[in-house]
């Protein structure tokens, strides 16, 4: 598996990164840890593409950033989601999930039950 | 690994977050460190993360490394994205701020309508007066003429050698082969022009003939000129060169005296009565060198031969070249030239900028230095407002300030106020401007009639914007400074009382009153030195008397009158007709009659003294004048007698107090024999009388000038005007124009003056500069009051509780009033102390404008500072009765 996990369809890892912090506010480190918690480190987030979407949403109001202190004490910079954020990942979400759901049947299905 | 359930999953923490947020907030957003920060702090997490898999730091590190592979790409995309964003926040915030700021200063300023008009109305006395002196020096001074290239317009003309009498400009013009060879061969010029004006009569057809003015040009000055014919065309050099008659009307003539009739060209005028065809129209903005040139309504081809005694010359000076340089070449040139004349060897070449030639530009420059003053009194004035307000606001800068607002903030804050309120006055000054250079034009004297064509412009716009945004940067600046200079803290604290200002406040307020003061004192005394010179005029012994007097001269067009015998014919017929006019007493001749003047040219030579030699030439006054001339003008001999009326007289001269005193400082001139030497001769002439000084060129001329006196002759060069002494005022006037055309129909009008009258013109100019000067020296003085008034009446405010104490504890009312006083009339004092010394220095601007006045004329200085501190007393009358008025009771019930 650990040479698909770094692919990502486009667009997968800004609806995670929303997903992520509708739980609450994180820092860059976290997102990318709870992403691959959840997925049992079956995903791996590539710092490379992680930063940029980060600045990329806040740049499009998705999400803001504000420094404050992390778990173990040090200086973080703590990234959380705007109304826009909210109303992005909702639709992201239900689109996802209806693709998601289609492809699943394109592969669950077979000729003969057709 | 084990699948957590997100649901369940520790979120990531954030409670600190809002103490660093504002914290950080106050550094402003830092981009790449701040994505430095992050990505630094990821790393670590990720280290502790795989140290808490049980590898050592090293390994851990090495693993981290690995596994985030080069971040170069993502770090630069980051960067990109930030820069991008705040720069656009920086955009809108800067804009939001100057919407707000704006808000708020109009509504800050409306708030205190009474100190906004006050202010603004300051300013725009201020501004306006300096617009419109500027529009004055812009046209008359800076931008005199509309010519392509004006900046390299001259005009050229010769001055002797050895110059000419004191304060006389005089041009002579080369003849025509001199103008000739340096249009060939002079390099500095690019272009060379001569023109000539001469009054005609013009009629069209059997019509009335009217005086009309000529303007003689080469068809190679409508190019020079940059103008082009807007009917018809030009004439052509071959038309000017064989002398045809040919012409083109200006446009205003054509459409006021001629209904703007089309048919008229291609048809005929009569130029004193000679047929000349016209063949176009050219637009009014063609316009000669010189205003006193007049305004031209025919143009026609110059004859440099028949118009050489009229003609002028102006050039264009090729880019680059200096007029010391171009005046050396035309020098070289006009003494390689073997022209006819001997005249160029005593000459050297002068290019002088038309704005040199302004008649009253010692004037302009003596003014705008003076409306320049009235604007600092203006801007120190409106400083006072400001600090006044400054002070009283301190308590509402406080506490903005400790709600957040920085110091940059509030200093823009300030700064958009005080922009506003000088945008305010500038506005207003150009209207006042606009109709005090309505008022200048309407009242301006005729003798200045230069002054009639003054428009306000472009740039004198834009010099009023300048010097808008200049006071207005000033004002904000030092507000601001004297905001930043008293601490937040102290202004709060302080409570009710935090309004009385510091000491170093009061401070900075009185110096400025000192300057008002001492600006206010240059004023007075230059007025003062003006007025002293103007009343100097008024009761100079001009050494003649103008009243009754008139002079009368003919114009003889050339065309006509083309030999002496038939001149003489005319002007004794012209004499016997005046003399049997009604009401006339007496009648001479001469040359120069009152206020023009009449010059022989060469070097003067007493009996004994060595030959001049060749080349030396100066400009002599004199005057050939009839033998009943001094009797006539009312001009005592002082010594010796008057010309003998018989044939001697040709061998006789009379000279006047200033040249006798001049040439024979030791003795007597009487009997002594001089000779004009010119080309080398000169015939000697013996002095029989002298008379006294007499102011006959105008009262602000130097009477004591050298004079010398011939007799008239009819074969004389000079052709004389006549001077008569009659009663009966206008008529006169009127009759004497009537007689010219009595002997001559065809002649153009006559000029005839009332000498009283020329010689009241001629203080036209002081009188003028005078009134301007008092008026802005009353301006800035009532100005000076109001800011003096202003300080004291602060003081006294801010002081009720301390002098109702002091009362109360058994100070007299005179104590009081002492103390108010003292303090106001220190300010004057070292004020007006400051303005003398700089009056001494600064009068000596007036040099060129004070006539019989000694630039430190102590009553000038003494009036000047009397008047000062009569107004400064006025001024604090009303503060010291407020302290007078106070109740001890109340004052101390107060706050």
């Amino acid at each position: 598996m650990a040479d698909q996990s770094t692919e990502f369809l486009k667009g997968t890892l800004d609806l995670m990164i929303l997903k992520t912090l509708s739980w609450a506010p994180a820092h860059g480190y976290g997102i990318a840890r709870w992403i691959e918690q959840c997925t049992d480190d079956i995903l791996t987030v590539e710092e490379g593409s992680l930063y940029p979407a980060l600045y990329r949403m806040e740049d499009a109001g998705l999400i803001v950033a504000d420094w404050g202190i992390s778990e173990n004490n040090r200086r973080a910079k703590f990234y959380r989601l705007t109304t826009a954020g909210k109303k992005q990942l909702r639709a992201s979400h239900d689109y996802w999930a209806r693709f998601a759901t289609a492809v699943s049947r394109v592969l669950e299905t077979s000729p003969r039950s057709a | 690994m084990t699948v957590v359930d997100p649901q369940q999953a520790a979120p990531p923490r954030a409670e600190h977050a809002r103490t660093w947020r504002r914290y950080l907030r106050f550094f402003g957003p830092r981009g790449a460190a701040d994505l430095d920060d992050e990505l630094r702090f990821h790393v670590e997490m990720r280290v502790g993360e795989y140290m808490a898999c049980g590898m050592t730091e090293a390994e851990a590190r090495a693993a981290t490394a690995h596994r985030l592979g080069n971040l170069a790409t993502a770090r630069e995309t980051c960067v990109a994205i930030t820069t991008r964003r705040e720069r656009r926040m920086t955009r809108t915030q800067l804009i939001d701020h100057f919407v707000h700021d704006m808000r708020f200063a109009v509504r800050s300023l409306g708030r205190n309508k009474g100190w906004t008009a006050v202010a603004i109305l300051t300013l725009a006395v201020g501004i306006g007066a300096n617009s419109a002196m500027f529009s004055v020096v812009n046209h008359l001074l800076l931008n005199p003429l509309s010519y392509p290239n004006a900046d390299r317009i001259a005009a050229l003309f010769l001055v002797p050698t050895e110059g000419a009498p004191k304060d006389q400009l005089v041009m002579v013009t080369p003849d025509a082969k001199l103008v000739e060879a340096w249009r060939d061969n002079a390099r500095s010029l690019e272009a060379l022009e001569p023109y000539a004006t001469t009054d005609v009569l013009l009629e069209r057809g059997a019509g009335t003939p009217a005086l009309a003015r000529v303007g003689r040009i080469r068809p190679s000055f409508g190019a020079f000129a940059g103008q082009r014919p807007i009917v018809g065309r030009l004439f052509t050099d071959q038309e000017a060169t064989d002398g045809v008659n040919v012409g083109l009307l200006a446009e205003g003539t054509w459409r006021a005296r001629f209904g703007a009739d089309r048919a008229l060209v291609g048809g005929t005028l009569r130029v004193n009565g000679t047929p000349v065809t016209i063949i176009g129209v050219m637009p009014d903005a063609l316009a000669l060198p010189r205003t006193n040139d007049g305004d031209v309504d025919l143009w026609m081809p110059i004859d440099p031969v028949r118009d050489e005694i009229h003609m002028r010359l102006v050039a264009r000076l090729s880019p680059g070249v200096l007029p010391d340089a171009a005046q050396r070449e035309l020098d070289a040139i006009a003494a390689g030239a073997q022209t006819s004349a001997v005249v160029q060897a005593g000459y050297n070449a002068k290019l002088m900028a038309p704005a040199e030639m302004v008649s009253f530009k010692d004037s302009l420059v003596l003014l705008s230095a003076a409306v320049a003053l009235v604007l600092l009194i203006a801007c120190a004035n409106v400083m006072h407002l400001l600090l006044a307000r400054a002070a009283a606001r301190q308590r509402e800068l406080a506490i903005r300030s400790a709600l957040g607002a920085g110091t940059g903030r509030l200093f823009r804050q300030l700064l958009t106020e005080s922009l506003l309120l000088s945008f305010a006055g500038c506005l207003g000054g150009i209207v006042v401007g606009w109709a005090a250079l309505r008022a200048l034009v309407a009242a301006r004297p005729q003798a200045l009639a230069d002054l009639a064509s003054v428009r306000m412009d472009g740039s004198t716009l834009l010099l009023t914007a300048a010097i808008a945004v200049a006071t207005g940067l000033l004002f904000g600046v030092t507000g601001a400074i004297h905001a930043a200079r008293h601490s937040t803290n102290e202004a709060l604290k302080a409570g009710a009382l935090a309004t009385s200002g510091s000491r170093r406040r009061g401070r900075a307020r009185s110096l400025l009153v000192v300057s008002e003061m001492a600006l206010c004192t240059v004023l007075l005394v230059s007025a003062g030195l003006l007025l002293r010179s103007v009343s100097h005029l008024r009761h100079k012994d001009i050494g003649f008397d103008p009243r009754g007097l008139y002079t009368l001269e003919p114009r003889l067009p050339a065309e006509r009158y083309t030999s002496a015998a038939a001149k003489v014919a005319f002007r004794s017929e012209l004499v016997k007709r005046v003399r049997a006019m009604p009401g006339v007493d007496a009648l001479t001749l001469a040359s120069a009659a009152p206020l023009s003047t009449t010059y022989l040219l060469g070097a003067l030579q007493r009996d004994g003294d060595p030959d001049p030699p060749a080349g030396t030439t100066a400009l002599i006054s004199y005057n050939s004048v009839a033998s009943n001339y001094f009797t006539v003008m009312g001009i005592r001999i002082v010594q010796g007698t008057n010309f003998t009326d018989t044939t001697a007289a040709g061998a006789q001269a009379i000279v006047n107090e200033g040249m006798a005193q001049q040439l024979w400082p030791d003795g007597s001139a009487i009997g002594r024999r001089v000779r004009v030497v010119y080309g080398g001769s000169g015939d000697w002439k013996t002095i029989v009388g002298v008379a006294a000084n007499a102011s006959t060129v105008g009262v602000t001329r130097d009477a004591n000038v050298p004079m010398l006196y011939g007799a008239h002759d009819d074969a004389s060069f000079f052709s004389p005007a006549l001077l008569v002494r009659a009663s009966g005022g206008a008529p006169v006037v009127q009759a004497l124009t009537g007689i010219a055309a009595a002997v001559d129909p065809l002649l153009p009008p006559p000029r005839v003056q009332a000498v009283e009258d020329a010689m009241r013109s001629t203080m036209a100019r002081p009188r003028f500069t005078m009134l301007l000067l008092g008026i802005f020296a009353a301006v800035a003085v009532a100005l000076a009051a109001v800011g003096l008034y202003g300080v004291l009446a602060y003081n006294v405010a801010q002081r009720t509780r301390e002098i109702g104490i002091r009362m109360a504890l058994g100070a007299s009312r005179r104590r009081v009033a002492r103390e108010i006083l003292s303090q106001g009339l220190l300010m004057v004092v070292l004020g007006a102390v400051a303005g003398l010394v700089a009056a001494r220095l600064g009068t000596k601007l007036l040099a060129h404008t004070l006539y019989g006045v000694q630039q430190t004329d102590p009553l000038a200085f003494a009036g000047g500072t009397a008047v000062l501190i009569v107004i400064a007393v006025l001024a604090c009358v009303v503060p010291v009765r407020r302290a007078l008025a106070v109740d001890p009771q109340i004052a101390m019930r107060a706050d």
